[in-house]
């Protein structure tokens, strides 16, 4: 199965005008590939899965499973399968009866039913929970359970919406192996939307990211990371978000160069290959994991506002005429409030936007 | 003299508290008194001779004149009529009630019409009227329409008045229901009607019964309606049944009138005993 999502758009009316939701997206998610779609609140990432599954129509674009265009298909002929944010469990029935539902609505014979039901319950270490009732599980337990849910129908589109967001920190690691290994089993196309980037990263084939409606950027986690397309990418991707620094491009002797904080730092670039932008402004990003704390006689000055310490790093940050800039130090770091010192970019990890469009041009 | 806030000043706190519970209990007693004491007579003069009653005066009842007999009033004459039509009509008024109410406080919570607020509110003007000024009408068009003296006439009339309050009460509680529940059954390839029974329906329980409960207590206890919309005589329910019993001029039976009034007071009693846990329930809006 392949799901291919071509010019789709959703618009919304709204009191005050029109919403447009998802503009001219264009998507393909191949068989058994995981895709996540990640995006800030609103960037229209859950309005295209509900589009995919059905509960929602795009107002223009199609919406293809291999052939067979679904875009105007009911949710009940789709044969999707959907995790909620809110896992949904039907609190009336017991965990066997909540994973028994799709099959008995499909008509699967009783011995067939039992039979699947207790294979994902193996699967899924929810064996001995299955006579229970939805409410008196944890959390986790009834992820566990609404995982099962999909896994014994055996869907040919797998789709979650935001499933761990309501998870703590630990059960969420917990669970994304579990989350991995039934995508496996199932081998179908995965559409997993999240705002964590984490989450996106760790899990995918391949990253999507969505802003404003718009695909900024597709590809596999290591990609989207050390290239972003433009600096919505470059921020939202990676942990903490990467540094902009306003900066001027300047040519000398055939090799470009930056200018910022009045300093230089010359770029493994040579000023043609930054063509047109020779003497203009541009935007500086670089990632806090390569930004060096030196003394105030060394590149950006900085001033020191506070440390917080992880154990296995420090992040510092600093008041600088940029705003305020986040810097990865050593776990040993501790600065003195108020400080004078000066952040060095590291120069081979410095990535060139586009001022007006955001994009990277290197 | 000192001034009347210092002497309550003096009071020590003791004496104030103890005060307070004199009067709480006080003011308790007293309305349970009033409230309590006809249904006390009504049961007392349930088992007491029907002569004796009319003849002597007695705050409690004697052995002498404690008797069964009142009860056999049951199977005569149209009082078993009155009974029955009575359960028929409050049967008859519950399914409908329940039914429909599910079925509009869906329409309700899942679906998007213009003016659905005022469409709401709208509903609530019938409780605008009293019953006589919506009976007569009634009576009206349900002579011209053959539902005079039929006990669906009474059923429906009796629904349209509770309608409102369960619809209302069912809208708001199926509002409370997460619509991913459903939406996880179309996926799983439920139609919208069999998603309504295995999804919704079972989970309104509480509402269901809270609406039934509303609509038992208007039926059972409705006068009005039943005397306007059953005229006659051997189609008519126990309210206005057993007025009519009174009416009948000459000798009056308080016996009797006492007996059958005192068993009709029973379901009522029950129902609220055993379904109160569920009718708060049903009332609770749930946070998840």
């Amino acid at each position: 199965m392949t799901v291919n999502i071509s010019n789709m758009t959703r618009v919304f009316d709204a009191p005050d005008g029109r919403i447009v939701a998802v503009d001219d997206l264009s998507l393909t998610i191949d068989d058994g590939e995981f895709l996540t779609l990640v995006g800030p609140s609103g960037c229209g990432k859950t309005t295209t899965l509900r589009c995919v599954a059905g509960l929602d129509t795009p107002t223009s674009g199609t919406i293809t499973v291999d052939d067979r265009d679904v875009t105007n298909l009911p949710p009940q002929e789709r044969d999707v399968a959907l995790l909620f944010q809110d896992i949904a469990l039907y609190p009336h029935m017991t965990v066997r009866e909540n994973m028994e539902y799709g099959l008995k609505i499909a008509g699967v014979p009783e011995d067939e039913r039992r039979e699947s039901i207790e294979e994902a319950a193996d699967l899924l270490q929810i064996g001995d929970q299955l006579d229970k009732m939805p409410a008196s599980l944890s959390g986790g337990q009834q992820q566990r359970v609404a995982l099962g849910r999909s896994l014994v129908r055996d869907p040919s589109v797998f789709l979650f919406d935001e499933p761990m967001s309501d998870l703590d920190a630990k059960l969420k690691r917990e669970l994304r192996p579990v989350v991995q290994r039934i995508t496996d089993e199932i081998g179908c196309p995965v559409l997993y939307v999240t705002h964590d980037q984490e989450e996106a990263m760790t899990m995918s084939d391949r990253v999507a990211i969505m802003d404003g409606g718009e695909l900024q950027q597709a590809g596999p986690p290591k990609e989207v990371y050390d290239e972003p397309t433009n600096d919505f990418v470059g921020e939202f991707i990676g942990q903490p978000a990467m540094e902009f620094f306003d900066a001027h491009v300047e040519s000398a002797n055939g090799t470009a160069a930056v200018a910022l904080g009045g300093h230089t730092i010359s770029l493994d670039a040579s000023a043609d290959q930054l063509e047109g932008y020779v003497d203009r402004d541009v935007r500086v990003g670089v990632r806090p994991q390569h930004i060096t704390v030196a003394d105030a006689t060394e590149g950006i000055e900085a001033e020191h506002v506070l440390d917080e310490p992880l154990g296995d790093e420090t992040h510092s940050l600093f008041e600088t005429e940029y705003g305020n800039v986040t810097v990865v130090t050593h776990a040993d770091f501790d600065g003195d409030d108020g400080g004078e010192y000066g952040l060095v970019l590291e120069r081979s990890e410095t990535q060139l936007f586009d001022p007006a469009s955001g994009v990277r041009i290197f | 003299m000192s001034a009347p806030t210092e002497s309550e000043q003096r009071l020590s706190y003791e004496t104030r508290d103890r005060l307070y519970q004199v009067a709480l209990y006080g003011s308790a007693a007293l309305f349970t008194f009033i409230i309590l004491f006809p249904i006390y007579w009504m049961v007392q003069n349930a088992f007491t001779d029907s002569q004796a009653v009319i003849t002597e005066f007695a705050w409690f009842p004697s052995p002498e004149t404690v008797t069964l007999e009142n009860f056999s009033v049951l199977t005569a004459g149209a009082v078993p009529t009155y009974v029955i039509n009575t359960i028929v009509v409050t049967i008859g008024t519950i399914v409908l009630v329940v039914a429909v109410s599910l079925v509009a406080g869906y329409g309700m919570a899942r679906f998007r019409f213009k003016y659905k607020e005022s469409f709401a509110q709208f509903l609530l003007l019938g409780y605008m009227f009293s019953p006589i000024v919506l009976g007569l009408p009634l009576y009206l068009i349900w002579s011209e329409t053959g539902l005079l003296n039929a006990r669906i006439g009474l059923v429906i009339a009796l629904s349209a008045i509770s309608m409102p309050f369960a619809v209302w009460l069912m809208w708001k509680y199926i509002q409370t229901i997460p619509e991913s529940m459903e939406e996880s059954a179309w996926i799983a390839g439920a139609s919208r009607w069999r998603t309504f029974w295995d999804v919704v329906v079972p989970q309104t329980k509480p509402a269901i019964v809270a609406c039934a409960l509303f609509a038992f207590a208007i039926a059972w206890n409705d006068f009005t309606f039943a005397q306007i919309l059953l005229p006659s005589q051997d189609s008519t329910t126990f309210a206005p049944g057993i007025m009519r019993l009174i009416d009948q001029g000459g000798y009056t039976s308080w016996g009797d009138i006492m007996a059958v009034s005192f068993l009709m007071t029973i379901p009522p009693l029950l129902f609220a005993y055993f379904l109160q846990e569920y009718l708060l329930k049903g009332f609770e809006v749930r946070t998840r």
